[in-house]
């Protein structure tokens, strides 16, 4: 299959994306690969029951928060093309020397993801409905809603430095400080 | 006369009696031509000589430290394991010149070493092993802890060898298996050792897991080819065939996995019967320790690896039975693991540099040197190598000035020295020779690479560990991250590391939690809530810390209104904007933030509430507390009871444990001066309302007569009540103002005029106030009658200090007015003490009777 994608992919395409991305020419074709194995209809976008259809993704207690991400911020009408595919998986490229880091893989744009994870109607805030919502994906059905809700409101007070009852990105990242945000988010594409 | 007669009856038979006994005792003695008599007391040393050198050994190890830890210029500049070292050296020199050391006790001999001394330090690692980092870093500890020590092993051996046909050595022989023997024992890295000097200097707990990791899992490497080399060296090299090799390098499996093993079995074993243990809380602790060391004797005795096994013992029993058993025997057990530790590890160092001072020891200029650079050099190099072969997989790359710290940390110590002890005499000739070169190369690492670690440490500037305090976002946050990582792990098929701890951490929900733990876990994620759990007892913890008189009078204030409130379970926010504000204000040294306390906490009555009946019904409940400050928290109900005992012992808990220390404790200003203030205007009005008949009594001294409002009303001239909505907003907003507010407040028991006329119950507080505030110069009379908020005296911390002496008698006589008053909770609150038998309990009690008295 990897001889197969790397032929359907444009040579000046895949040079393309390299530069932008940062991937090696290999990754990329890899991903390529992958991408194909994923789109079974063979149409050229992956869509929402694709994704759905790896069972670990299935199963994740955020996959479809994540595939809403994923299909809503770089996808469009619920497709998502290799390119957008391949765009979104930048982000979590470890940038292993200054150099190799691209506008995708800095730390921000990871915070930022991770942020889009919460805030789905996109006012660049989480509210404590969608912290709510996460937090149920996250913890799961058993626990009474109160209990949630008591949850939420302790993080929410913990972030929240201007009193809106909202965390802003800024708040958000404050806590992240601590956090080896950078390290986490990323990971290994094998080439 | 007659009396006369009787006592003189009395007396012969007295002295026929013990005339008697006499014969009798002679008889056992078995020394009919010594008369002998009856003592009083005897001189018995021999009876108890052992124990009592062991028991000395401890003591002395224990004052050591104590003294060690006394001058901070010394533990500053010198590691604790060199200054035991000294001082075992010290000691040795004394008992040699004594010509004691003849006497086994006294020696490190490698029985006591493996059997008694080194388990609970080994335990105590495995115990506490940061899971995460170790796994995640399993691949390049791996590497390092079996590659690594193969490959030092073997240069180490066969340079030492190759040496002895230069003149370097002064012509002694050296055959090439005792060489490798040599190389075994002396190229592991030291878990002992590398405990004790990288939890001095704070390194990130990558590089720390890798080091440290390195030394527990090149155990079975270097046992194994010890033992090989060993049984190879009495083989004799000519006889050696190729399966002895073979079977060698079997036997490195059996060994490792065998540990590996044996510990998992008996640290599943032991998790097991915490589930039943839930009527025998107090054996808990016993049954983590027996269980972990029956692993490692167990491994002993088959002779695999028992580092390993009680590693992944202590692991495995981390995981699991820290949910089963009860909060107190966690405390315990924890407790019990470091102090073990502590003083093994305090012997361990002692007994080296006592053992050091003996005859056995060979000096061989040459030989000693060669091994101390052969050490140094091929540490650096085989981190070198290994290091850049896993960065090929790792993400977080290792830096140079990681593998710096990698290869300067690797220590060598008395595991080392003590297989060097062991050595057969008979099969070995050199064994001098090899015993007094370990001395020297463990010296060497622990003197000059232990000092000078640290300062290089700073020097390289290499990432410091960070110490956070758990919060409940950051935690989400980097749940959050680990499913999403896993998920796009898998969307890019590139498997990595995240989806396989997914994997394991189902694996682990589904199966082993269910069957090893009390109470299976029926939510998705227990961790989440735990840390939720965690987090607001140690806010609690906190609260209580800074304002003990605060618990009584928030309750009272629940009676009025029916909800259950808890001022202990505020969240976190209230403190990070009052430190915040603090820290801004620093300098001035006086900014107690009432208002947005005050603000938060009334609009804080339903969160409050909510987070209570969480607490409430998610808590571990395995069975009923003892309450010890239980006073006013009788009125609230029953059911309010058993969260407040939890709450109540854990503040005993950390009255006891985790007093913190000075700076700590001052640090803090914001929380300790409101609850000052808090304390000060919320008393009065627990006073006035634990009536007898729990009747809601006119609020006489408020303009406000809902008692909602009771926390704002003081602040009522500058604040209209804000929406509960907008709790948040409403801090930040008057932060500024604040201050003023809460200064007044601060004042107001040390004025004794209008307010306190009309508030008769004041007069209590003030006796008490400026006893406590002895720092405050005036008594400035009230300018206004409605509201005594109005002066401004900066605080000191001093005053604040005043709380904590007196919070006792503060207790004391909030006891006063419920205790006589609740007859009818008063027994079941009692039952419970005298289950537990609190000492502080008792204390406690006896401190609110007395006040009693007093009223």
């Amino acid at each position: 299959m990897g001889s197969n994608a790397s032929i359907m992919l444009q040579q000046e395409d895949l040079q393309n994306i390299c530069q932008q991305t940062g991937f090696t020419a290999k990754q990329v074709q890899r991903l390529y690969s992958r991408f194909k194995t994923l789109d079974k209809r063979d149409c050229g976008f992956l869509t929402r029951e694709d994704l759905l259809c790896i069972p670990e993704v299935n199963i994740n207690p955020l996959g479809e928060r994540l595939i809403d991400v994923i299909m809503d911020d770089y996808g469009e009408n619920n497709k998502i093309n290799f390119k957008q595919f391949i765009f979104l998986l930048a982000k979590f490229r470890r940038g292993r020397v200054k150099s190799s880091t691209t506008e995708f893989n800095t730390r921000d744009s990871k915070l930022r993801f991770l942020f889009d994870m919460y805030d789905r109607n996109h006012d660049m805030k989480i509210d404590r409905e969608e912290l709510l919502q996460v937090l149920k994906m996250m913890v799961g059905g058993n626990i009474h809603d109160d209990q949630i809700a008591t949850i939420a409101d302790h993080t929410i007070g913990e972030l929240d430095s201007d009193g809106d009852k909202s965390i802003t990105f800024e708040e958000f990242c404050k806590t992240l400080e601590r956090i080896d945000a950078d390290d986490k988010m990323s990971m290994k594409f094998l080439s | 006369m007659y009396q006369n007669k009787h006592s003189i009856f009395l007396i012969i038979l007295l002295g026929f009696i013990i005339h008697k006994y006499y014969c009798k005792e002679q008889t056992y003695e078995h020394k009919p031509n010594k008369p002998l008599r009856f003592h009083v007391a005897e001189f018995n040393f021999d009876h108890v000589s052992d124990v009592y050198a062991i028991t000395l050994w401890i003591l002395l190890g224990s004052l050591a430290k104590i003294g060690f830890h006394l001058s901070h210029r010394l533990t500053e500049k010198f590691p604790e394991s060199c200054l035991l070292i000294i001082l075992g050296l010290i000691v040795g020199g004394l008992l040699y010149v004594t010509h004691l050391t003849e006497q086994k006790a006294y020696v490190l001999n490698s029985d006591t070493f493996f059997l008694f001394l080194l388990p609970p330090i080994i335990l105590e690692a495995g115990y506490f092993m940061p899971n995460r980092p170790f796994f995640d870093n399993l691949g390049t500890i791996l590497l390092l802890a079996i590659v690594n020590t193969l490959f030092n092993t073997i240069c180490i051996g066969l340079t030492l060898w190759g040496f002895q046909f230069t003149p370097l050595y002064g012509g002694t022989q050296f055959e090439m298996l005792p060489c490798l023997v040599f190389a075994a024992l002396i190229s592991a890295v030291d878990p002992v050792a590398v405990l004790a000097t990288f939890s001095e200097i704070h390194v990130n707990d990558m590089l720390y897991i890798v080091v440290f990791g390195e030394s527990l899992l090149n155990d079975a490497v270097s046992v194994v080819l010890y033992r090989m080399f060993a049984s190879f060296a009495n083989i004799g090299q000519p006889n050696i065939i190729v399966m002895d090799i073979v079977l060698g390098c079997l036997s490195f499996f059996v060994v490792a996995l065998g540990g590996v093993l044996i510990g998992i079995i008996f640290g599943v074993i032991g998790c097991f019967t915490t589930k039943f243990t839930e009527h025998t809380p107090v054996l808990e602790p016993l049954i983590v320790l027996v269980y972990a060391y029956l692993a490692y004797l167990t491994s002993e005795m088959v002779s695999v690896s028992g580092i390993l096994a009680i590693t992944f013992c202590g692991m495995v029993m981390k995981q699991y039975v820290s949910f089963n058993i009860s909060k107190k025997s966690d405390a315990t057990t924890e407790y019990v693991l470091k102090m073990l530790s502590s003083i093994m590890e305090t012997i361990i160092f002692m007994f080296m540099g006592l053992s050091t001072v003996s005859d056995s020891h060979s000096w061989n200029t040459g030989f000693v040197f060669m091994t101390i650079l052969l050490c140094l050099v091929f540490r650096v190099i085989g981190i070198a190598i290994f290091a850049n072969i896993a960065n090929c997989w790792r993400l977080l790359e290792l830096t140079r000035i990681d593998m710096l710290i990698m290869s300067y940390g690797g220590l060598r110590g008395a595991i080392a020295f003590a297989l060097a002890l062991v050595l057969d005499e008979a099969k070995i000739a050199r064994k001098k020779e090899f015993v007094t070169a370990t001395i020297a190369v463990v010296f060497f690492t622990v003197f000059i690479q232990g000092i000078t670690i640290g300062p290089l440490v700073k020097l390289l500037n290499v990432r410091r560990k960070q110490i956070e305090e758990p919060t409940m976002s950051a935690k989400l946050t980097n749940r959050m991250m680990d499913h999403v990582m896993t998920c796009l792990e898998e969307i890019s098929g590139s498997g990595g590391s995240n989806s396989l701890r997914d994997r394991v951490r189902n694996l682990d929900r589904n199966y082993f939690k269910r069957w090893l733990l009390r109470e299976p876990p029926d939510r998705k994620d227990i961790k989440l809530l735990q840390t939720f759990k965690k987090i607001n007892t140690l806010t609690a913890m906190r609260v209580h810390d800074t304002a003990r008189g605060l618990v009584p009078s928030a309750s009272t204030a629940t009676v009025q209104q029916g909800i259950p409130e808890h001022h202990h379970l505020r969240s976190h926010s209230a403190y990070g904007n009052v430190s915040e504000l603090i820290a801004a204000n620093l300098p001035e040294n006086t900014v107690p933030d009432l208002m947005s306390y005050e603000n938060h906490e009334g609009e804080h009555h339903h969160n409050d509430a909510e987070m209570h009946h969480f607490l409430d019904t998610n808590l571990y409940s395995a069975r009923p507390r003892a309450a010890i400050h239980l006073r006013n928290q009788d009125e609230t109900g029953s059911s309010d009871d058993g969260t407040h005992a939890r709450f109540e012992k854990s503040y005993h808990h950390r009255d006891q444990r985790y007093l913190p220390t000075r700076l700590e404790r001052e640090l803090p200003h914001g929380p300790k001066t409101i609850s000052k203030t808090i304390h000060n205007a919320n008393r009065p009005i627990g006073l006035t309302n634990s009536s007898p008949k729990h009747t809601r009594s006119p609020p006489t001294t408020h303009q406000q007569p809902n008692p909602r409002s009771r926390s704002r009303s003081i602040a009522a001239h500058q604040h209209s009540p804000i929406p509960s909505g907008q709790r948040t907003k409403s801090i930040s907003k008057d932060s500024r103002i604040s201050p003023l507010a809460s200064t007044h407040i601060e004042n107001e028991g040390t004025g004794r005029t209008a307010a306190e006329r009309s508030r008769p119950w004041r007069h209590l507080s003030i006796t008490e106030e400026t006893g406590a505030s002895s720092s405050k110069t005036a008594n400035i009379p009230l300018a206004n009658g409605n509201d005594p908020n109005l002066h401004h005296i900066p605080l000191t911390v001093a005053d604040f200090g005043g709380t904590y002496t007196k919070s006792p008698e503060y207790m004391g006589e909030y006891a006063t007015t419920t205790k006589p008053e609740e007859p009818s909770s008063r027994p079941d609150v009692r039952d419970i003490f005298n289950k537990q038998s609190e000492d502080v309990s008792e204390q406690q009690d006896d401190g609110s009777t007395e006040s009693i008295t007093r009223l």
